[in-house]
């Protein structure tokens, strides 16, 4: 008997191709642009939280408990060498980077602006964030006093590969130091305090620019994957302040939870859509088959029976509309994370918001699964209305109709 | 099988606009009877028949089939003899247009639960008596109306309920489709020995049956 249900409700689905056509497609593009939305809304936090992640705080970061509240060189963390050694032990630990840093002011002959001094090793901010990939201009290279840029500073003090400028900060002993360095490369990680104030140069170098000892730090940036990491940190170097990238960067994750009330907004009316474009197709086929309603409960089919096939005939427009717009979101998102999409038009706005001008989409199965339960729920509750219909529908009113 | 016991029916009862459809009606069909309600339009056959099927409800009076009281029924259980005890041939086929003829056919029991094999059997066997055999893969939209009745008239055998219920079955139909359909049912009710009741004014569903019942003014005439 279900088979028989089954064809009737298929059958009946397509019975007025072009009506459902519409609805299908209706739900279709809304569907397919509710992902690309979904996806550019995600790729953009994705964006901004990656690179946050590679060029400065990792998941977690460790500092001296001072040093977050006053940058001072004496409130750096005295056995960082010990402590990355430990964290390098640690299986969940992926990467580490050790980093000294030091605000001052970067002068040319022409400019001068407030930045900060990072010394780092290379080969780790390579391993832990792909450093070379944030270069823009010039080389990743540290060589004859080499210096690399963030591209609003650079822009700032409008210098080009190949200039000199002065940097000068006050030492471990007290006195104002200077050091000469030269602009190797530009680099823009799009996390705003980076490209607008971070001067890179090697970390050696600049412990003996200050006159610090090589087992100090100012920040220890971990990479992981395992979210427990954290407490066994926090327990393990108590005396150090141990932040997870969230506490660091309580913006992003307020843009975060933006983008998910921004996707479930959108989610919410794309499956109003598809709520009320099936209201409507189901609602006005069974106006025209109301008749064909009443004779099969005359000849005794019973309410379950027509409430199944109005489900599934329900089901079965959501899930076509579904498919053609999986089809349709998934080729749009695959583009736009291929290609992405180019708001150059935009870019400064953009910049001030540290994202890029080209954004790359997200894509993620989760998108297509809950389209999917919320297809088939919005599909069920849609034929409520409908139904009740049918429910109060007496055989008799449409046989004396008839006759 | 069907008695009727001071049966009365209102439409818009307590209403200026009140009509007394069925007057103190008393009437027994037997099994295996091939009858006839007849006379003259808006005489009460179809609100008779309707009642006797369950579909309309009654002011006054009781309706048993066979010892089963029908009139005390509810909504679903009146749905479920239908399903089980009766077939029902309408004026305008009302057949499930998505279907072919041999889904219609096997409409009923399918909804009853019949084995596969065994609706396979019967609608063949049925559609065979009454000559679509050669139709039972064409959509109800593509026969002629005698075919349509036809049809309906094979749906409502199909399961082999105990009484079939008939309204104008031949008033879409022309003389030669008429006698056609008429002559098939009459074969059904002998082969078949089930139970059929019209409601018409046709003269071939008057000159076909073994009983007529005559009603007026929502009465039954002697």
């Amino acid at each position: 008997m279900f088979k028989m249900i089954l064809k009737l409700a298929w059958n009946n689905a397509f019975l007025r191709l072009s009506r459902t056509l519409l609805v299908i497609i209706m739900i279709a593009v809304s569907m397919s642009m509710m992902l690309s939305i979904q996806g550019i809304y995600d790729g953009m936090t994705l964006n901004m939280v990656n690179s946050a992640l590679r060029s400065d705080s990792g998941e977690i970061s460790i500092y001296n408990k001072n040093y977050r509240l006053d940058k001072q060189i004496v409130n750096d963390i005295q056995n960082a060498g010990e402590i990355c050694a430990d964290l390098e032990n640690n299986p969940s630990v992926k990467a580490v980077s050790v980093r000294y840093s030091v605000e001052g002011l970067s002068a040319t002959a022409r400019k001068a602006s407030f930045s900060n001094i990072i010394g780092i090793d290379l080969e780790e901010e390579e391993k832990f964030g792909a450093f070379s990939k944030f270069l823009k201009e010039g080389e990743i290279s540290f060589e004859k006093r080499g210096a690399l840029l963030g591209a609003e500073l650079a822009k700032t003090l409008k210098v080009r590969i190949g200039s000199k400028l002065i940097f000068s900060t006050q030492d471990k002993s007290g006195d104002i130091n200077s050091i000469a360095l030269k602009v190797r490369g530009i680099i823009q990680t799009n996390n705003l305090v980076i490209d607008q104030r971070a001067l890179y140069i090697e970390r050696k170098q600049l412990y003996e620019f200050l006159g610090v000892d090589t087992n100090t730090a100012t920040q220890i940036a971990i990479r992981t994957d395992d979210d427990a990491l954290i407490n066994t940190i926090k327990k393990e170097y108590s005396e150090q302040e141990v932040k997870s990238f969230l506490e660091l960067n309580p913006l992003l994750k307020q843009m975060e939870d933006m983008m998910v009330i921004f996707n479930s907004i959108t989610f919410t009316i794309v499956m109003l859509v598809v709520f009320i474009g099936i209201l409507g197709v189901m609602y006005v086929s069974i106006l025209d088959r109301i008749r064909e309603f009443g004779i099969m409960r005359g000849i005794g089919m019973a309410y379950n029976h027509l409430r199944t096939q109005i489900f599934l005939e329900a089901l079965f427009v959501g899930l076509a509309g579904y498919s053609v717009g999986a089809i349709l979101g998934f080729f749009a998102l695959y583009y736009l994370q291929e290609t992405g999409l180019n708001l150059s038009t935009y870019a400064e706005g953009m910049a001030s918001f540290g994202m890029p001008t080209i954004i790359y989409a997200h894509q993620e199965f989760s998108y297509y699964s809950n389209t999917f339960y919320a297809i088939v729920l919005s599909s069920l509750l849609s034929v409520l209305l409908p139904l009740r219909k049918i429910k109060h529908l007496h055989p008799i009113d449409v046989i004396k109709a008839d006759t | 099988m069907i008695r009727l016991q001071n049966v009365n029916k209102y439409f818009f009862k307590d209403d200026p606009r009140e009509v007394h459809a069925l007057r103190d009606i008393n009437l027994e069909i037997k099994k295996g009877e091939f009858s006839a309600l007849i006379g003259p339009s808006g005489c009460g056959k179809t609100t008779l028949l309707n009642v006797i099927g369950a579909l309309d409800s009654i002011n006054s009076g009781k309706i048993y089939l066979e010892s089963r009281e029908i009139t005390a029924l509810n909504e679903k259980e009146s749905t479920e003899l239908r399903l089980h005890e009766m077939g029902f041939v309408f004026q305008a086929y009302n057949l499930v247009p998505v279907l072919s003829v041999a889904e219609n056919i096997a409409f009923i029991m399918r909804l009853r639960g019949f084995p596969e094999s065994q609706i396979n059997e019967r609608v063949l066997e049925v559609a065979t008596l009454l000559e679509i055999d050669h139709k039972l893969d064409a959509l109800p939209n593509t026969l002629s109306g005698g075919q349509q009745q036809r049809v309906a008239v094979a749906r409502a055998v199909a399961s082999k309920p105990k009484i079939i219920l008939a309204d104008e079955p031949t008033a879409n139909l022309d003389s030669k489709n008429s006698q056609i359909l008429m002559d098939m049912m009459r074969m059904l009710n002998e082969k078949e020995e089930v139970t059929i009741l019209f409601a018409s004014h046709d003269e071939y569903v008057i000159n076909s049956v073994n009983r007529i019942i005559k009603m007026n003014d929502g009465a039954l005439v002697d």
